[in-house]
């Protein structure tokens, strides 16, 4: 893919990012450690299941984070900008402005006293010199350009008038007014009907096209993924533990996890007699297992993986953070750990897996 | 042991081809037996919620009109999936099956014995047999009973008052449906989502039902969560001959398990058929838009896609004719005027249709290399 993208560097770079929760029964890890980047114009899907810590990696982006949470280490760079070093003010500029969000349930994220058409223009005039009218009228453009009919009389209704998907819709407006470089999506269909959700994918599809613009799709539907992005990132426990081309991760995956989650939902077009099922739940974020986070429950655990895995290439464009070699075999000695790690891993290891 | 489970090897040659081994008729052999005898008869079942406005707040200005009209059959040992999209009508079909709200008109019997006939005695007595999960696992649990209150009270209010018996086929019925026995004190709030859901399965069970409606039983759970209770449920099938009336608006999550699927659509059901016969050759144009929408999660499948316009029309005010036709990339002139009877197409697959034998099965095509 293209030269120019990767001359002007990706358009979102996050570095080892950690952002950690202080509650009173202790500190949660989050996002304890999560590195990737997102090229211009690129979909990545993050993908995992509840509190595996892929919303508040978006928050972080955003700088949303409220205590007890804080970003605590890391780089979170926007068009090369890092994003952890601007003010309060800045931020202000940033958001919506290159990067925009729209959240899953579009009631909350509405504000219920104002008209759709108000809550747009108001974006538009806080990125741009347009006065009241012109913002409206881009927001009556907005509306139109993702599907809503008759937008101009929808402009001047509340948001308790309009279905979820209309709702979704106008959250999608706003989030689009300002042309930003990147769309974090959180879970942008999950509270809406698959013949809903459709409709919504697809005006999707159609602006990412039309602005050039880089997407952030959070979901846990791998069907979603599947159609929308170009690369994914699976995250377990606050920590990213693969992530390749999303034929790759479909076609080819490599962490235990992975192989789980696909095999384990029961699908349209294939039938089964029985599901696979990963055992167990996701470990308490109070009370983390030492080395492998998923080694509870993996069927191919082994004694190696008491030590923390390294997140190996595996191949081209494809990282895993699995002890296990690039083909799926149990390593020989400790891979490609450094140092200690090797060394405990080199003592720990046996090769039959248990 | 029954003429089922000789006839089904015979089925394979013959009958309905599958995409992954065994035939809709042949699980429901394997699981429940004797399948066939119709265990639950819903007939011309209509629930409308009455609007009311006006000056004291009485008038009546109009109905949303939730169930309009169904009818169907549920046999002994099967899962008959329902499926639709939020506001068909689903769940509060469940809810008057289940007698916790009254039906407008129509009937529900229940091995013969009409449901709404029942006077409190019977009706109780009834309640052993049908039994309901809940979707929301956080919701339908009381958080202020232990486990063991909410799971044994049914076996008290049905007679078994000995505190020590009821607790030890507590214990049981926690360990069917895995959890740990030593948890029978703890509150629901201790619990995960899964895992207050096989809570719920646990107190369903432990009157021995001999019908189960799951209500969404798993659709506030995570992915890899989903398919441990969805095999939970399949095995409780096998091991106690259960009926499940399965309602959910997942339909990959009903193919798996349902024998029949019914699906909705305001308040009717438009089309009724064997599992595999309705995913492979939908016969009703809205269940084929609906199959269309649902993404894939395979990025070298690509189906066509059918997009339908606009939003559900409001069950208080269902557009003439067919319910469909406003959205339908089929409708005709007949579609707005004449409302279509669900009918038999051909071997028992039922549609609600005009034009039930020009719908085309779904294109789909994978493709192995090309970004």
């Amino acid at each position: 893919m293209t030269a120019t993208a990767r001359s002007v560097g990706p358009l979102l770079e996050i570095k080892g990012l950690k952002t950690h929760f202080f509650t009173q029964d202790g500190t949660v890890k989050a996002v304890d450690g999560v590195t990737f980047e997102i090229g211009h114009g690129q979909t990545l899907g993050v993908v995992g299941e509840s509190g595996c810590g892929k919303s508040i990696t978006s928050l972080s982006v955003m700088r949303l984070i409220e205590r007890p949470g804080k970003i605590v280490d890391g780089e979170i760079a926007l068009n090369g900008d890092n994003l952890l070093e601007a003010s309060d003010e800045e931020m202000r500029d940033i958001r919506g402005d290159q990067v925009s969000m729209i959240f899953q349930e579009p009631m909350t994220s509405l504000n219920p006293v104002f008209t759709c058409g108000e809550q747009i223009s108001e974006a538009v005039q806080q990125h741009t010199s347009a006065s009241s009218r012109e913002g409206m009228d881009r927001a009556i453009e907005m509306l139109a350009l993702v599907g809503i009919p008759d937008a101009k009389r929808r402009a001047h209704e509340y948001p308790h008038q309009l279905s979820g998907g209309m709702r979704q819709r106008v959250m999608i407006a706003m989030a689009l007014s300002t042309d930003p470089d990147l769309l974090i999506a959180d879970e942008p269909t999950t509270a809406l009907d698959v013949t809903i959700q459709a409709q919504i994918l697809e005006v999707m599809r159609d602006l990412r096209q039309k602005n050039r613009m880089a997407i952030m799709l959070i979901t846990h539907d791998l069907g979603v993924v599947a159609e929308m992005a170009d690369e994914v990132v699976v995250m377990y426990s606050g920590k990213v533990v693969e992530r390749g081309d999303v034929r790759t991760i479909f076609g080819n995956p490599h962490h235990p996890y992975t192989k789980g989650l696909l095999s384990s939902i029961p699908r349209l077009d294939e039938r089964v007699e029985r599901l696979e099922v990963i055992k167990g739940t996701v470990p308490s974020p109070y009370n983390l297992p030492t080395g492998c986070l998923f080694k509870r429950r993996c069927p191919y655990r082994m004694p190696v993986c008491e030590v923390a895995p390294p997140y190996q290439k595996i191949g081209e464009e494809h990282h895993s953070r699995c002890w296990l070699t690039p083909a799926g075999e149990p390593p020989e000695v400790g891979a490609d750990a450094s140092g200690e790690e090797a060394e405990r891993a080199g003592e720990l290891l046996t090769v039959e897996p248990r | 042991m029954t003429e089922q489970t000789t006839v089904a090897p015979g089925d394979e040659a013959t009958g309905m081809q599958t995409s992954g081994g065994q035939t809709s008729a042949q699980r429901t052999a394997a699981r429940g037996g004797v399948a066939g005898a119709p265990l639950l008869e819903v007939d011309d079942l209509v629930k409308h919620f009455d609007i009311r406005g006006g000056l004291l707040g009485v008038s009546k200005l109009g109905a949303v009109r939730a169930v309009d009209g169904v009818s169907f059959t549920v046999k002994e040992g099967e899962t008959l999936g329902l499926v639709g999209e939020s506001g068909c009508g689903k769940t509060t079909l469940g809810k008057v099956i289940l007698r916790l709200i009254p039906p407008t008109s129509g009937s529900v019997t229940f091995e013969g014995k009409s449901l709404f006939d029942l006077n409190a005695r019977q009706l109780k007595a009834a309640r052993r047999d049908i039994q309901v999960v809940f979707q929301d696992p956080y919701a339908s649990l009381n958080p202020r009973m232990s486990v063991g209150e909410i799971v044994g009270e049914g076996l008290y209010v049905h007679g078994m008052t000995n505190k020590r018996e009821r607790e030890s086929a507590v214990r049981e019925l926690l360990k069917r449906v895995g959890l740990n026995q030593q948890h029978i004190h703890r509150y629901p709030h201790e619990f995960s989502g899964g895992q207050r859901q096989r809570i719920g399965i646990a107190r369903a069970l432990a009157l021995r039902p001999r019908f189960i409606v799951c209500d969404e039983p798993v659709s506030a759970l995570d992915v890899s969560i989903q398919s441990q209770v969805l095999n939970l449920l399949s095995d409780l099938q096998d091991e106690f001959q259960l009926t499940y009336l399965f309602i959910a608006h997942n339909l990959a999550v009903v193919r798996h398990l349902s024998s029949r699927v019914g699906v909705m659509y305001l308040g009717k059901l438009v089309e009724l058929a064997d599992a595999d016969q309705l995913y492979e050759s939908p016969k009703h144009p809205y269940t084929k838009a609906l199959l269309s929408a649902i993404p894939i999660p395979d990025p070298t499948v690509r189906r066509e896609r059918i997009v339908l316009k606009g939003d559900l029309p409001s069950p208080a005010n269902p557009p003439s004719g067919c319910r469909f036709h406003t959205r339908c990339p089929m409708a005709q002139e007949i579609c707005k005027i004449e409302e279509p009877p669900l009918r038999d197409v051909g071997d028992g697959h039922m549609s609600a249709c005009h034009f039930a034998e020009d719908v085309t099965p779904l294109h789909e095509r994978r493709s192995s290399a090309q970004a």
